[in-house]
């Protein structure tokens, strides 16, 4: 047996394990049983193992380049670095889906510890390990381990054995002609996804989609247990550490569109990164508003559905960016993956809303109600109209990331949405989410007194029109944006003010006001690199210098990466002071990539993308096709053809298979003179060999014609025709142009905001989960005590 | 309370009546080059390049032009702002995304459909043996 189908069969013990996990926990559940548990942890460790193993497997195969498996044949080959070799593991759907599996399983094994501790372990992992199961079932339906011959079986058969040794199976294709053993080189990665991001980029992503399902499990065993509050100390660490894990995968994904994929921006709207923009929203939705059912008990039914719906979006997105059903209307060529994973991802969606929605709903009445106490002015209602808007945020660009489907319902041609659509609806949502974010800070709990409110608002409101201010310095914008500016300065003001004053009482719960300077300080990179970027378009001549953007621009020249990649050197100057950039061009086959070089400076990048390089031009070449008598003008002369001229003697070669020549007469006129010319084509063994003539016109400058080929006529001789070329001199008067290269540069100002931004929020968010994971083992040695 | 049930009505009134708006002005509609032709509005039209006449591209305000066969057969100059997309002489359908300007259809997007990867794919085993 092959080891890819020992794979292919551990991959299905894996399922059956992870389903046998579900039932034996949820029977743990309801009997209330420690026997039913231990078994259920056997069936969910035999899952985690067996997946383990059937991914080393598929490593193993990529790593020996195993071809005859169709993945590894799809999306890798002998020619790539280890690096990127590995990464070819998840560059396809299959591999893609395994990781995913591979990630659930793993976290799954500490949610089981941190679970069992927490007294929630039937009822989170039964949730859990079904997810898991069904994950394990794409693998099962969409086999990574596939054979090309099972793949493609109309074209290709298997048989076999045949000599001894690893590979005893032979190809043959339908009219049972031998191909060969089997592939011995893939198609290798796509050269878009050739760089080291593709090596970190999906594995974060990934780890943040599996711990995604982290909170709905908990929601749903909090139903099951009829545990209507503490299932929120419970849940929240892993609600965090989602939020932080995808965040950074989300920004690390625009940061690598920005650096090498060159989309200008690091934001581009694009299905791919809304997909996994609208969990994170709901989810850190949720951590908001399980605060306030921490304090009042309010919101019990909003954080069950926010928290079920982060888990429901993310199969939502993998379903719009997985299933083929954006098809046309995205950059992105999503590959058809056939029926089935469409329909088991919608029959997913399905399954866990129905559990979801469907206990909630049945449990809806038992829940207890919580009378609103608070007032307007109240942390409370900021942290709801905060959570609110985040929520609407999500809804509007899921609505927008579906719209090819939405509109192909209703009028049955699917299109997308134009990005503009992205920026008005969120726009409004972001000045209020960050104004929230500032304001919910200064608010206290229940009630605040309007005049303390005020007095704690000026200096985070004076430096917020202050930031505006500066940021007004550098030119006029359009209202909204600048009320959104003002929101995020204030927001961090008043956050390091907030965030200093815990800091002096407990530093542990800081981690909330850094959290929001983050948020805030990368919307102000936003604001300064998208609307007071500076741009232009450069056509660079080589070696003569451009003034562009307050630059001197000269482009250098080229150098040869490897076969299919070029850098091109450009030299920047500005205050005397000499930098280069040399952004690069893959040509390949198929296409041509361009990827930006930039140079960073504390206070914004130089972004250069190219656009195209035009070569040296060289002197004009025409071909003409010509009857017999006919005459035709050329510069400032005719050309008329005469005839072939295709003599006995000739014939006779050609006849016993001896070179032979025909010759085309020509005849120029120019003024009165007349002047023949013989274009000569020798036949030859190897081919035709021609002769170019030369004519010199009377202003001295030489134009040189050949013969291209012969068009005989067989029924009517007059209607054969000559085709020639004629090459015009060079002009001396044109401007000799020479190598141009074409760039995009632009100026982003302060755009390391946006960096520091992130590395602040995450900073937070750590800090949180170190918070609330404490404050769960709190809770745990409580109940244990009781 | 009440109050804040009719605000809360209202606000998510307006937040949706906003959305909706916006779907409907930014999404762009699917037609051939004669309903393109009629309207004001950005269209977008799905075709086919026609690999016989002329490309050319035009370094200096960096335009790229080509002809389009759209679905009924007619052919049009279409010109892009900005240079080749990627995998243009691949694409076995390109949609250009703009409005006509006279003869010409200025596109700010022209986005290329290619052949699956898994189609004809015994072929390409074939070359890799």
């Amino acid at each position: 047996m092959l080891l890819g189908q020992i794979g292919g069969i551990i991959v299905k013990l894996a399922f059956l394990s992870a389903l046998a996990a579900a039932f034996f926990y949820y029977r743990g559940h309801k009997e209330n049983s420690s026997r039913w548990v231990s078994f259920a942890r056997g069936g969910y460790h035999l899952a985690t193992l067996s997946l383990m193993t059937s991914s080393a497997i598929l490593l193993y195969l990529i790593l020996t380049h195993q071809f005859q498996y169709t993945y590894i044949w799809n999306y890798s080959s002998t020619d790539l670095p280890i690096s990127l070799l590995l990464s070819t593991f998840y560059a396809g759907q299959e591999g893609s889906f395994t990781l995913w599996a591979l990630y659930t399983s793993i976290i799954g094994v500490f949610l089981m510890q941190y679970a069992s501790k927490n007294d929630y372990e039937p009822e989170v992992m039964s949730v859990y390990s079904l997810i898991l199961g069904f994950l394990l079932l794409m693998l099962v339906v969409k086999n990574p381990f596939a054979f090309i011959w099972d793949s493609f079986p109309n074209d290709l058969i298997q048989t076999g054995p045949v000599p001894a040794g690893i590979s005893n199976f032979v190809i043959l294709d339908a009219a049972k002609n031998l191909w060969a053993r089997y592939p011995v080189e893939g198609k290798g990665l796509n050269p878009l996804l050739q760089n080291y991001w593709m090596v970190i980029h999906p594995q974060i992503l990934f780890i943040g989609f599996s711990s995604m399902a982290v909170p709905y499990a908990h929601a749903v065993a909090g139903l099951m247990k009829r545990d209507y509050n503490s299932w929120i100390r419970v849940a929240t660490p892993w609600s965090v550490f989602g939020s932080m894990v995808l965040g950074t995968g989300i920004i690390l994904g625009g940061y690598w569109a920005y650096e090498t994929l060159g989309w200008g921006g690091f934001w581009g709207w694009d299905p791919v990164e809304n997909s996994s923009l609208v969990p994170w929203l709901f989810c850190v939705a949720s951590i908001h508003t399980t605060l306030t059912q921490r304090k009042s008990g309010a919101f019990v039914k909003t954080n069950f559905v926010l928290s079920l719906l982060t888990f429901i979006t993310v199969l939502y997105s993998t379903f719009l960016t997985r299933s083929g059903v954006l098809g046309d209307t995205s950059v992105h060529s999503f590959v058809d993956p056939g029926n089935w994973v469409y329909w088991l991802l919608l029959g997913c969606i399905a399954l866990f809303s129905a559990i979801g929605f469907g206990l909630l709903f049945s449990r809806m009445k038992e829940m207890p109600k919580v009378p609103v106490e608070h007032s307007f002015i109240s942390r409370e209602f900021a942290l709801f109209l905060g959570a609110f808007a985040l929520s609407f945020m999500a809804l509007f660009v899921a609505v927008g990331t579906s719209s090819p489907i939405i509109t192909s319902l209703l009028k049955g041609k699917a299109s997308a949405v134009e990005i503009m659509y992205y920026v008005q609806t969120n726009l409004p949502l972001g000045i209020g989410i960050t104004f929230l974010s500032g304001l919910g800070q200064l608010l206290w709990w229940r009630h605040s007194k309007t005049g303390s409110l005020l007095k704690s608002m000026l200096w985070p409101v004076l430096l917020g029109l202050g930031t505006t201010a500066l940021i007004l310095l550098m030119g006029w914008e359009e209202i909204e944006i600048l009320l959104f500016a003002f929101c995020s300065a204030f927001s961090l003001f008043a956050n390091l003010q907030v965030g200093y004053g815990i800091y002096r009482g407990n530093p542990k719960f800081v981690g909330g006001s850094i959290a929001h300077i983050g948020i805030a300080i990368m919307c102000l990179g936003f604001i300064t690199s998208e609307r007071y970027d500076d741009k232009a378009t450069i056509s660079l001549e080589r070696n003569k210098p451009v003034e562009a953007l307050g630059y001197t621009i000269m482009y250098t020249g080229y150098r040869a990466l490897d076969r299919d990649r070029f850098a091109f050197d450009i030299e920047v100057v500005k205050e005397g002071i000499r930098r280069t950039v040399a952004p690069s061009m893959h040509f390949s086959e198929q296409s041509t990539l361009r990827h930006p070089d930039l140079i960073n400076f504390i206070n914004k990048d130089f972004y250069v993308s190219p656009v195209s390089v035009e070569q040296a031009g060289g002197p004009r070449e025409e071909s003409m096709t010509m009857l017999k008598d006919a005459e035709a003008q050329v510069a400032g002369f005719n050309v008329r053809f005469v005839d072939f001229d295709f003599n006995a003697f000739e014939r006779g070669a050609m006849l016993e298979g001896k070179n032979f020549v025909i010759n085309a007469h020509l005849q120029i006129l120019e003024g009165k003179k007349k002047q023949p010319l013989t274009l000569k084509m020798m036949n030859t063994e190897s081919g035709p060999e021609f002769t170019a003539a030369t004519y010199v016109a009377a202003d001295q400058r030489s134009y040189e014609f050949t013969l291209v080929r012969i068009i005989p006529d067989r029924e009517d001789k007059s209607q054969s025709k000559v085709e020639f070329s004629v090459k015009y001199p060079e002009d001396p008067a044109a401007v000799k142009k020479s190598e141009t290269l074409v760039v995009e540069a632009s100026i982003k100002p302060m755009i390391n905001l946006v960096w520091v931004g992130t590395v602040t929020l995450i900073v937070g968010f750590a800090l949180t989960i170190i918070r609330r994971a404490e404050e769960a083992k709190l809770q745990a040695e409580k109940w244990r005590k009781e | 309370m009440k109050v804040k049930v009719v605000v809360g009505l209202a606000v998510v009134v307006v937040g949706i009546i906003l959305g909706a708006v916006n779907f409907i002005e930014s999404n762009v509609e699917y037609m051939d080059f004669a309903a393109a032709e009629r309207t004001s509005k950005k269209a977008q039209v799905k075709g086919e390049w026609v690999r016989e006449q002329e490309i050319a591209f035009d370094a200096e305000h960096v335009k790229f032009s080509f002809y389009m066969k759209d679905d009924n057969n007619r052919i049009v100059k279409v010109v892009l702002d900005g240079a080749k997309p990627n995998n243009f002489e691949l694409a076995e359908s390109v949609v250009a995304k703009g409005r006509f300007v006279g003869e010409e259809f200025h596109a700010t997007d022209v986005l290329t459909k290619c052949p699956s990867k898994y189609e004809g794919d015994a072929e390409a085993v074939k070359k890799t043996l």
